[in-house]
């Protein structure tokens, strides 16, 4: 009977949408459109999305892109180097294939050949390295950090390019999984124009109204996708517009449903509902590791067993959401710390650790707002509860959302935050923990760990890489400054005309390629 | 009568400036600036310069203010910073779908608000008086959101009549527009009703109570006749004004109702500006609400005065 309790139980149950959300909770990639994929897909028809995670002031450059409606247009117009497969491991996509030369410090890529742009040009080197380059040196990029490894990118051939990194990276492949490294035409620079290698062109650019594509003439590159004739993305910001939209059919798809009513949407007849489960956005508190009273671990020990996390899930998440281990590298992702032991919820360890912290007049003052997370005021409500159950006073202060990211976070001694999800371990790791890391929102500086980290990005064998990177999330679980309390679910909702859509470890609407990846049936 | 409206005229533009400045220095009170809130939490210090630079925010703010006021003399509105969109092309069409949703609106709602507001005054106490002044103010009563959704429910989930997403574009025809447009429109309908029904009810009754009034009942005339033939003209001043500013929340303050129905009008737009800080956005959105606002009043009085000859003449 009641679909939102027993679906967390066996995931066994024979109901199609039940079996959906049960085979991506056992972490099957497996669903009911999946199941029939037997089925050769068939061309035609637009694809309606309603979507959130998009404004007004959307552009078309990639280097601007931070949220899923660019990234799902990104991905219909243009391509990447490398894609993350339905395994968690780097796909090639317009790089054919690379390999490392020994020590990982450098890296020869070979680019697809044939592979045609919208404006008739075919794909070659060059347009690979101008397109890397975008992101590299004084840009405005998102993906600035990530590729500031790169010492330099040079030509080997029309269709080779070696790229050589300041130190040993064995992992590089995935950053160019990334959503704001698209592959552009050499010299590319009139964005109102785009010009890509994706299966569709640009038809309308209504930033914050809606996007429309339509599939290209001829074959697509990639011979198993781009069915579809074209793609009308609309900006659907409300959540409650974007269900009704879908179950009344206006729209074939929707991103975000809101955990609280899914249960409902999941009893509409027409619908589907894919559940990818813990790849969604890490949220946390951050406490600043160089701050009183946050430069002890004692005190920073009882503010992680001082939390009832299995509360906050079941209260403001529904259950849609998997216990957050106290740093950001999720269980769907490779080389997450298995055996690092969960922390529980105990309010006598958080009251010894307190103690002995001494500093039994410190004032504890969490700063939330929904700008840093939608819930994140009801987490802080709950955590304040169980804090008091230790015995400790914790302040919990609302602060506008706007202008959140640039005047708290980063600033405030203790504060709320969220993290998405990054393409490997290792990007998610060093963009937040290394002490060099611009978003080190803990100001925890371990050299000790920034060497660990390093060691694993070079060490080749699978295995030891593995252990290393799992030294490294202990090490940060046990002394750093974050409570990541919940790592939430992907919850997308498809009509059930819409085959293809699989849960994916990456990003949500199958990895926000639901537009070249599905078709209708 | 032609020096009042050109005096009106002139206090209008001076307001417009004043309401230019007054943004602008309130964009600049907000804290962070457009290049932060862009890149928002994968901001970092390099990046940051780098996207100041190329908007031209590392000058001092009252330059960038003459640049845009300059702009604005020509007719230019400037470039979004946010995505270097023509801000004149992506207003245009969101001002027209705004003022066409506020027309439909207002097309049914002023009628009926107007009417139903006479008859309660004809019928004052009596039973359809009591119910228009019920049903409305319930209405009125409820959040618009809630009753955006009661709508959806009914109309658009249940009885499937009429689509929940009002998002409009270039391509339909007047027809579709209507019908795609109808669940909004009802909703502000729903939304203004009330306040110029009893506005108009109220001021036809504070007339009825004057002794010229009484002259006409002692006349022998009926109470319609006298409602509307000599109560009603000594009411339109208070009646007009009252309109006017529902005209003006219909184009100015339905951001909500946009939300809810996606609908793509000036709110929204405006909405995402103020949110990424888009300070040409944001002023261009706020003179074309100013420059309504502005244009509604002046028409308001104008007719207040035709209607009303006291008021036209100097002391």
């Amino acid at each position: 009977m009641d679909h939102s309790n027993d679906k967390r139980g066996s995931g066994l149950i024979v109901d199609r949408r039940e079996l959906m959300t049960g085979a991506a909770a056992l972490g099957l990639g497996f669903s009911a459109s999946g199941a029939r994929a037997a089925d050769a897909p068939k061309k035609g028809g637009t694809l309606r999305l309603g979507m959130e995670g998009g404004s007004a002031s959307d552009s078309l450059d990639p280097r601007t892109y931070a949220d899923s409606i660019p990234i799902s247009y990104g991905w219909q117009l243009w391509n990447g180097l490398v894609e993350i497969g339905p395994d968690n491991n780097p796909v090639g996509e317009l790089a054919e294939s690379w390999e490392a030369k020994p020590g990982a410090k450098e890296w020869i890529f070979n680019i697809r050949k044939g592979v045609p742009f919208t404006s008739g040009k075919i794909l070659d080197a060059d347009d690979v390295i101008y397109s890397l380059n975008m992101h590299r040196g004084e840009t405005k990029s998102g993906a600035k950090d990530l590729m500031a490894g790169i010492s330099d990118i040079k030509k080997l051939g029309s269709h080779q390019i070696l790229i050589t990194l300041s130190s040993a990276d064995a992992g590089l492949p995935s950053i160019f999984a990334d959503y704001h490294i698209l592959i552009v035409p050499n010299n590319f620079t009139d964005w109102s124009k785009p010009d890509g290698t994706g299966a569709f062109e640009l038809v309308t650019f209504e930033p914050g109204v809606r996007v429309v594509t339509k599939r290209k003439k001829g074959d697509y590159w990639k011979k198993d996708r781009g069915f579809f004739e074209g793609v009308e993305l609309r900006y659907i910001p409300d959540a409650a517009a974007r269900v009704q939209a879908l179950i009344s059919g206006q729209i074939d798809a929707a991103n975000r449903l809101d955990a609280k009513t899914v249960s409902l949407v999941m009893k509409a007849p027409t619908v589907n509902v894919v559940r990818t489960k813990g790849t969604g956005n890490r949220f946390a508190w951050v406490a600043l590791c160089d701050t009183d009273p946050y430069q002890s671990n004692d005190m920073r020990l009882a503010l992680k067993y001082g939390i009832d996390r299995q509360k906050i899930i079941d209260n403001v998440y529904k259950g849609f959401a998997t216990m957050g281990n106290d740093n950001t590298v999720a269980p769907s992702q490779k080389y997450f710390a298995k055996d690092v032991p969960q922390r529980p919820y105990d309010p006598d360890k958080a009251a010894f650790h307190f103690k002995k912290a001494g500093m039994a007049n410190a004032k504890i003052e969490l700063q939330v707002s929904e700008g840093a997370f939608s819930g994140a005021t009801d987490c802080a409500v709950l955590y304040q509860e169980a804090m008091k159950k230790a015995g400790i006073e914790l302040d919990v202060k609302r602060v506008s959302g706007d202008g959140y990211w640039s005047n708290v976070w980063l600033k405030a001694p203790f504060c709320a935050v969220y993290w998405g999800g990054r393409p490997s371990a290792d990007n998610q790791l060093a963009q937040t923990f290394l002490s060099t890391a611009n978003w080190n929102d803990t100001h925890w500086k371990r050299p000790a760990f920034d060497k660990l980290l390093l060691e694993a990005r070079a060490e080749l064998d699978d295995a030891k890489r593995g252990q290393l990177y799992a030294e490294c999330q202990k090490m940060i679980s046990e002394d750093g400054g974050m409570i990541c309390f919940a790592i939430g679910d992907y919850l997308d909702g498809y009509s059930k005309k819409v085959m293809g859509a699989t849960p994916h470890p990456h990003y949500d609407m199958c990895d926000q390629r639901i537009a070249e990846k599905g078709w209708f049936a | 009568m032609l020096r009042l409206v050109a005096t009106r005229f002139a206090l209008g533009l001076l307001t417009l400036l004043a309401v230019s400045v007054l943004i602008f220095i309130c964009t600049q009170i907000l804290p962070g600036d457009v290049a932060s809130a862009v890149l928002g939490q994968q901001a970092t210090p390099e990046s940051l310069k780098v996207f100041r630079a190329e908007l031209g925010l590392d000058k001092p703010a009252y330059l960038r203010y003459l640049e845009w006021f300059l702009g604005v003399l020509h007719g230019n509105f400037g470039k979004s910073l946010t995505n270097g969109r023509i801000i004149i092309d992506e207003l245009a069409p969101r001002f027209i779908n705004t003022l066409f949703l506020a027309s439909y609106a207002a097309v049914i709602a002023v009628p009926f608000a107007v009417g139903l507001g006479i008859l309660s005054a004809i019928r004052e106490g009596r039973l359809t008086d009591r119910l228009a002044n019920i049903l409305t103010l319930v209405a009125i009563s409820v959040p618009e959101f809630f009753v955006a959704y009661l709508l959806i429910i009914v109309f658009s989930i249940k009885l499937a009549w009429f689509p929940s997403l009002a998002t409009v574009n270039s391509d339909m025809g007047l027809g579709t527009r209507v019908f795609v447009a109808f669940l909004p429109a009802l909703t502000l309908t729903l939304v203004v009703m009330a306040h110029m029904l009893r506005m108009t009810r109220n001021s036809v009754l504070s007339i009825m109570s004057t002794p010229y009034i009484e002259m006409a009942f002692l006349k022998g005339l009926t109470r319609s006749r006298v409602v509307a033939w000599h109560a009603l003209p000594n009411a339109l001043g208070p009646i007009v004004s009252v309109v006017a500013l529902n005209l003006a929340y219909l184009v100015v303050g339905v951001v909500v109702v946009e939300n809810v129905f996606v609908y793509p009008g000036v709110g929204q737009y405006m909405v995402d500006a103020v949110a990424k800080r888009d300070v040409p956005v944001i002023q261009a959105c706020g003179l074309v609400f100013a420059g309504v606002f502005v244009t509604l009043n002046t028409v308001a009085d104008i007719l207040a005065m035709l209607a009303n000859p006291r008021l036209r003449r100097r002391r």
